[in-house]
């Protein structure tokens, strides 16, 4: 036969109760010998239960499971770009499938026009996103120096699946990641730490137009690359040293992903 | 990547064999990882544990595996759940000890042994069980109770008369 009280004494001993009850139920405990040996039998079986280290998963079976998820990260990327700048103008929307190919033969045209002065806007707009990041809870939405976190979450969020890594021996420390929109695209905001400085890494589609390596504007540097399909800009008030460090840095890690 | 020892543990207790909890550890990341954006709230682990939890239930329901077989007495090829004890003249008598722990959880019904592993070994509060195991906290409570008691009775029917018994 059970004593009434035995599940609250087990919620106490669990460190469930909230202080009203808890003040009850040990009133109760001093009352009730039942009661005690219970308290005593929960925390041996308690005792017991933890006695062990606790066991790990294998490394194989981490390093198994890393492969796959990064597998699918670059699996549900996006395969093909389509270029922000070809979107056509409003009174051709809804125009017939016929239509579309001289449409997009009417862009390109265009496109070939505006090429040179197009980058620009673009350049202001990574400023624009770096120094929004910059402003109170503003900087990641995602904080975590797991790229295992990190990576998923974009893939979730962003139209692309950017190279992540926690680079802290080198220097660069994972800080997070954000979703921004600019470019037509969800692009991936990936923040790294160095020294005092923050490191924006945004990612997304390359659409054919070539940014310029490395410009500065506003006193931040800029450094883009591409990398298969997809356009890295860093941005920061780092110096161009330590920018261009991040850059190869990711680099690499984005052929050796390509590599696996 | 986050909770991936408590999942591995967690994933122990439900499947018979250490290979069987690698693989329901790999489906339960891979379908946690696709449905990472559905995720609300900060209860990441219990998430994950629910998760776990239900790629355990549909293997079984495939027929697939079998459901727990409690570990053999003596640790036989498969490497055992609990390391080295704190020096070799205790590692005997404490792994003796784990090893019969372990085969009374593994004899506990699955609906008692998930709540008691859940709570003991993971440390989660009754609300993150009860989210793991989508259980009313009421349940989660009584299951609890009486997952310690069904232990408690095995292990003192087993351990009469025993110097190390717990009483």
């Amino acid at each position: 036969m059970q004593c009434a009280e035995a599940l609250r004494v087990q919620a106490l001993f669990d460190g469930e109760l909230e202080a009203l009850s808890a003040v009850e139920v040990e009133r109760h405990l001093e009352h009730c010998p039942e009661c005690r040996v219970l308290t005593e039998e929960l925390a041996r079986t308690r005792a017991l239960l933890r006695a062990a280290p606790p066991e790990r998963a294998a490394p194989a079976l981490r390093r198994r499971i890393g492969r796959l998820l990064d597998a699918e990260a670059a699996a549900r990327a996006p395969r093909r770009a389509r270029p922000a700048a070809w979107r056509l103008p409003p009174f051709w929307q809804g125009a017939g499938a016929g239509a579309a190919l001289s449409a997009a033969c009417a862009a390109a045209v265009a496109w070939l026009l505006l090429a040179p002065a197009a980058t620009e806007p673009v350049l202001g707009e990574l400023v624009g996103a770096h120094v929004r990041s910059l402003m109170p809870a503003h900087l990641t939405d995602v904080i975590s120096t797991d790229r295992h976190t990190v990576k998923p979450w974009f893939a979730g969020h962003a139209d692309v699946s950017p190279a992540v890594a926690d680079f802290a021996p080198q220097g660069y420390k994972l800080v997070g990641g954000r979703a921004d929109y600019f470019n037509g695209q969800r692009a991936a905001a990936t923040v790294y730490q160095h020294g005092a400085h923050i490191i924006n890494v945004f990612t997304f589609r390359a659409d054919g137009r070539a940014l310029p390596a490395l410009r500065s504007r506003d006193g931040y540097h800029i450094a883009c690359w591409t990398a298969a399909d997809l356009q890295y800009c860093a941005v920061s008030d780092a110096g161009w040293d330590e920018l261009q460090q991040l850059g190869r840095l990711l680099r690499e890690l984005s052929s050796a992903d390509a590599r696996d | 990547m986050p909770h991936l020892d408590a999942a591995y543990r967690f994933a122990r207790w439900l499947a018979g064999s250490p290979a069987e909890a690698d693989d329901l550890v790999q489906d339960a990341f891979l379908r946690a990882f696709r449905a990472f954006d559905t995720l609300r709230g900060t209860e990441v682990k219990a998430w994950l544990f629910a998760i776990v939890r239900n790629c355990h239930a549909s293997t079984l329901r495939q027929g697939m595996r079998r459901s727990f077989v409690p570990l053999p007495d003596e640790a036989a090829g498969e490497p055992a759940l609990v390391g080295a004890g704190p020096g070799p003249e205790q590692d005997s008598i404490a792994g003796d000890e784990q090893r019969r722990l372990e085969r009374l959880i593994g004899s506990l019904a699955p609906e008692h042994r998930e709540v008691l592993v859940l709570r003991e070994m993971e440390d989660l509060s009754y609300r993150e069980i009860a989210a793991a195991t989508q259980l009313p906290i009421g349940t989660v409570m009584s299951r609890l109770a009486r997952a310690r008691a069904a232990l408690r009775t095995q292990w003192l029917g087993e351990s009469a008369g025993e110097p190390h018994a717990m009483r």
